[in-house]
């Protein structure tokens, strides 16, 4: 790598404080409309510094609170989501990962379908099958029909993570008289649980954000706090001081969990494609 | 070469068996119901269940009543200019992030926050930032004499498709910046010092070593983030909700707006097949191209 100088470098700063500004400009904006009282949410010029009010988080999560139970079924169908997909993902992925067998990419290249498909499709077809069972509107019909996403993104992230389990560990604990499946619990889990926590937290980021499923599939009192952020949008305005303050309670999550993921973020967001 | 592996040829499908199946349970589904319903009228305001058999009906109605052409061009213009622009300022920011000055770690872990927005959250703050009426950007932009159309941004129907696809690329150009950058990392450096010997210029060595060293990671980018723009629905539902008229309306926004807002079953499930079999069109086209060695 050549090293930069002196002029080159300043104009390196410059095109980065740029892209900084346009990336990150946007949610700073956001985040202060959330604080700003509703009278100020037009005023231009632009008020950088004002007096924080702190009432539309009030109004939409203490009194009279409606996006506090969202946030609560938030918290249900994402975990529920994830948990529900792990056993599943945790069979295939150490399944593609250890056995040479016919149809590997096929297979592999099947689930990577499933996550570019449009989500739509499989939607609405739900929406009349959840009735029909009597699940219309509860969480388990989220939960489980989030799997269609869940499921192939987990197989495809954990295969990469167990695919560095060293196989010498595991054939050890054969030779020790382990089977199978007392290895994959004493040898594999353990040394792929952190590629089990990285994809927990990105199956957990996903399910968050959707706002397909829950808007097609939830009732009022089990939706998701992004979908909540849309019933503002009522015929009698655009409350955005309560928009900004339930969207910005719900993106919260999906920032802390991306920060700590740290240099796993290119290995999820490629489903395990990309090392990083 | 025979190892304990191939002896035991089960167990892996046994694995492989409980989530496949449940899987194959939750496309076939709503696969086989849409085949069966898009041959019968069925509106749910008119009743629970299919009224009577209607042959192609469906089928031709989806592009008669339905905008169904305009969709699909939308679609297809937000999923080719979309991904082009986001690769190719993606890239940018790659190399800028490749400059390794002081600093840069810093910056890419900070870059990366929008595509870690749920879709519908970057709409809204998109949809804040260009209200015609108090928005910070039509305020701006006037303020340097640019033209801002008197509806603004997402409601002329010039500029509304457009705007949606400059919030996907702002959305998720750090996505491609982060990922090129860690395949830039990943290029040997003693390819790129025989490049340099060989007298080959910066841009030369660009085109013509870092982009085909590249073009692995680039191939799969460029597949999924396509097939999630030709997927729009959060951005177009929160944005201009298709509008005005149908200048944004998106393929997925179609489907919506028969199944879930005019509840007409049996029209969506007709639209559903013609989707499933564009979308299949594509991908295998895609793969032809670029995997071709994979089967697919």
């Amino acid at each position: 790598m050549r090293r930069l100088r002196g002029r080159h470098k300043a104009a390196v700063y410059a095109l980065m404080a740029l892209v900084m500004i346009f990336f990150l400009g946007p949610i700073f904006w956001f985040i202060l409309l959330a604080f700003r009282h509703p009278s100020e949410a037009y005023t231009l010029p632009p008020q950088l510094f004002f007096e924080p009010y702190l009432g539309n988080f009030g109004d939409t999560f203490i009194d009279p609170g409606n996006n506090a139970p969202q946030l609560l079924s938030s918290v249900i169908v994402s975990s529920g989501a994830t948990l529900l997909s792990l056993p599943f993902a945790l069979a295939a992925a150490y399944a593609l990962s250890r056995f040479a067998m016919r149809g590997k990419e096929f297979i592999m290249n099947w689930y990577i379908s499933l996550l570019i498909a449009p989500p739509i499709v499989f939607v609405i077809p739900y929406f009349i099958l959840m009735s029909r069972i009597g699940w219309a509107g509860t969480y388990q019909a989220m939960i489980v029909t989030l799997q269609t996403l869940a499921i192939p993104f987990s197989v495809w992230l954990l295969k990469s993570f167990m695919d560095e389990v060293p196989l010498d560990l595991e054939e050890a604990a054969w030779v020790d008289g382990a089977n199978r499946l007392t290895a994959f619990i004493r040898i594999i889990i353990p040394l792929a649980l952190p590629g089990i926590i990285v994809t927990s937290m990105f199956t957990f980021v996903f399910s968050w954000n959707n706002v397909l499923f829950p808007l097609a599939l939830s009732k009022q009192s089990t939706t998701t706090l992004p979908v909540g952020t849309i019933s503002f949008f009522a015929s009698t305005g655009v409350y955005w001081g309560h928009i900004a303050a339930t969207a910005v309670v719900a993106m919260l999550p999906p920032m802390i969990i991306f920060l700590l993921l740290g240099r796993y973020v290119v290995r999820g967001l490629t489903f395990g494609a990309v090392k990083g | 070469m025979p190892n304990r592996y191939t002896i035991q040829r089960r167990l892996p499908y046994l694995l492989l068996a409980p989530s496949v199946l449940f899987l194959l349970a939750l496309i076939l589904y709503p696969l086989v119901f849409a085949l069966r319903n898009s041959f019968w009228f069925w509106n749910l305001q008119m009743g629970a269940a299919p009224l009577y058999y209607s042959g192609l009906d469906n089928y031709r109605m989806v592009f008669q009543v339905t905008p169904f052409a305009v969709a699909l061009k939308n679609t297809l213009l937000l999923g080719f200019l979309g991904t082009f622009a986001q690769f190719s300022f993606g890239m940018g920011v790659a190399l800028l992030l490749h400059t390794h000055l002081r600093g840069m770690g810093l910056m890419r872990a900070a870059l990366i926050m929008p595509t870690t927005l749920a879709p519908v959250v970057a709409g809204f703050l998109f949809r804040y930032l260009l209200e015609p009426k108090g928005g910070l950007l039509p305020w701006l932009l006037e303020g340097i004499g640019f033209p801002v159309p008197p509806q603004g941004f997402l409601g002329n129907a010039n500029t509304a498709l457009f705007s949606i696809g400059l919030v996907d690329t702002w959305q998720w150009t750090p996505f491609f910046a982060i990922v090129l950058y860690a395949g830039l990392l990943s290029i040997n450096e003693e390819v790129k010092e025989a490049a340099q010997v060989d007298g080959a210029s910066p841009w030369r060595m660009f085109w013509s070593v870092t982009l085909p060293l590249l073009r692995p990671i680039a191939a799969f980018l460029v597949m999924i983030r396509f097939m999630q723009l030709f997927n729009s629905f959060d951005l177009v539902f929160v944005l201009t909700s298709g509008g005005p008229g149908t200048a944004s309306r998106t393929l997925s926004f179609n489907l919506y707006r028969e199944g879930l807002v005019n509840y007409n079953i049996g029209l969506t499930a007709a639209m559903t097949w013609i989707v499933v079999v564009i979308v299949s069109v594509i991908i295998n086209l895609y793969l032809i191209f670029i995997y071709r060695k994979r089967e697919w």
